[in-house]
């Protein structure tokens, strides 16, 4: 069984947004538009965090970190999420019922709650991906359907997955490459060697939360070390 | 005076209608009173009109190319002329009868070409039928997706088990794989 992770080096990345975009575009995540932001109710699943110093300005992109020992799971009264066996943490938008406990348990911020209905089905939308209602929490998803469409196109040719075949949108557009995505139980894959790198950190690595998406910098795990 | 009583009888028969109404789904009139039978009859699979469901999530109605292919041309009355109307160009206004709710992802693809799940199965008897449906022969609950998975998952790991299937794969029940 695979277990997708992420690995995202902070040397390569310059804040340009596009995973954002990505993102936005390829999961259907609402504009809340003005009012609304100001309330502090702005989704997007990936955020690019910024830290600005006199000499320089750094960059962290954030995902939800797909934990492998989720907080946020643990705390569902309802099953909505919950870590499927490939790792991916995963959120039943029919099941949730709104309580906002996962937000309060994930250390990283990773969840939004969906105030109002920010959207309906439209043209120019993902018709992979569901349009969220109002009153559910939602959060990245490793781009989930992509794997299954691979996996469907994989299966109807008979053949396995091959690596490379499943990207999400924010990997996919990088356009320094700083965001690589692949199978972390492969030894041989890509991701799987950079997160061995003297450069891998994790987020909030004392938490215990054992975050699969990994970060490679030079500085950081230097001052961590 | 027996007005009470007849207010609380009409107050029965209204809430009994509304509630049988609500619980079909509406009617569905074609354009074409399309014959199923008729068609299954000469030899014709599913997928030889419904080609789409083999290549996509969405099965779809057929493209009215597919039925001029057989239907163009020569003389022809009552429903086949309807169809030959359609010869310049344009598609039939085909409506839909079977929708799955909204949060509810179901790729005919994997189901037909690789489960190899025959179309009555969620579809009922369509093979039986002379004219268009008006509703869904079937209402399908999460209960009968589960029940197919977690049986057919049970065979599928005994193969894979005896290294029939050598890239087998247990059938998934976890609900990402439905909704998402």
């Amino acid at each position: 069984m695979a277990l997708w992770g992420m690995v995202i080096d902070l040397d390569r990345c310059t804040g340009c947004q596009a995973c954002v975009m990505a993102c936005k575009a390829e999961n259907n995540v609402p504009a809340v538009g003005a009012k609304e932001a100001t309330r502090g109710r702005i989704i997007s699943w990936m955020q690019v965090l910024t830290e600005e110093s006199e000499e320089r300005t750094r960059f962290l992109p954030r995902p939800c970190l797909q934990c492998d020992d989720p907080p946020c799971i643990k705390v569902c009264p309802v099953y909505a999420t919950y870590r499927n066996p490939e790792g991916i943490v995963a959120q039943i938008y029919a099941r949730c019922i709104g309580c906002r406990f996962c937000m309060a348990a994930c250390p990283y911020t990773a969840k939004y709650f969906n105030w109002l209905r920010y959207q309906r089905e439209a043209p120019g939308q993902n018709p992979d991906v569901s349009v969220r209602p109002k009153g559910v929490v939602e959060k990245c998803t490793f781009c989930h359907h992509r794997l299954q469409k691979a996996r469907e196109r994989a299966r109807a040719e008979r053949r396995d997955l091959a690596p490379g075949e499943y990207v999400p949108a924010c990997a996919e557009t990088c356009p320094s490459r700083a965001i690589a995505f692949g199978d972390l139980s492969d030894h041989g894959s890509e991701v799987a060697r950079l997160a061995r790198s003297p450069r891998a950190f994790r987020l909030g690595e004392e938490l215990g939360t054992k975050p699969k998406v990994i970060y490679l910098s030079e500085t950081e795990a230097h001052r961590r070390a | 005076m027996k007005w009470p009583a007849v207010i609380g009888m009409l107050a029965i028969v209204a809430l009994a209608w509304g509630v049988l109404g609500l619980r079909g789904a509406p009617e569905v009139t074609q354009p074409i009173a399309f014959p199923h039978k008729t068609h299954i009859e000469l030899n014709l699979q599913c997928t030889s009109c419904h080609d789409r469901a083999e290549k996509e999530a969405v099965a779809g109605r057929p493209r009215t190319a597919l039925c001029l292919g057989c239907h163009g041309g020569g003389d022809a009355t009552g429903e086949i002329k309807k169809v030959q109307a359609f010869e310049k160009g344009g598609e039939i206004p085909w409506k839909r009868v079977w929708r799955l709710p909204p949060h509810v992802f179901f790729p005919h693809r994997t189901h037909v070409v690789v489960a190899e799940v025959k179309c009555q199965t969620c579809h009922g008897p369509m093979e039986t039928l002379d004219r268009p449906p008006a509703r869904p022969l079937r209402t399908l609950t999460m209960d009968d997706c589960l029940a197919c998975h977690e049986e057919r998952g049970r065979r599928v790991e005994k193969t894979a088990a005896r290294g029939v299937v050598k890239t087998g794969r247990a059938l998934s029940t976890d609900c990402n794989a439905c909704h998402r």
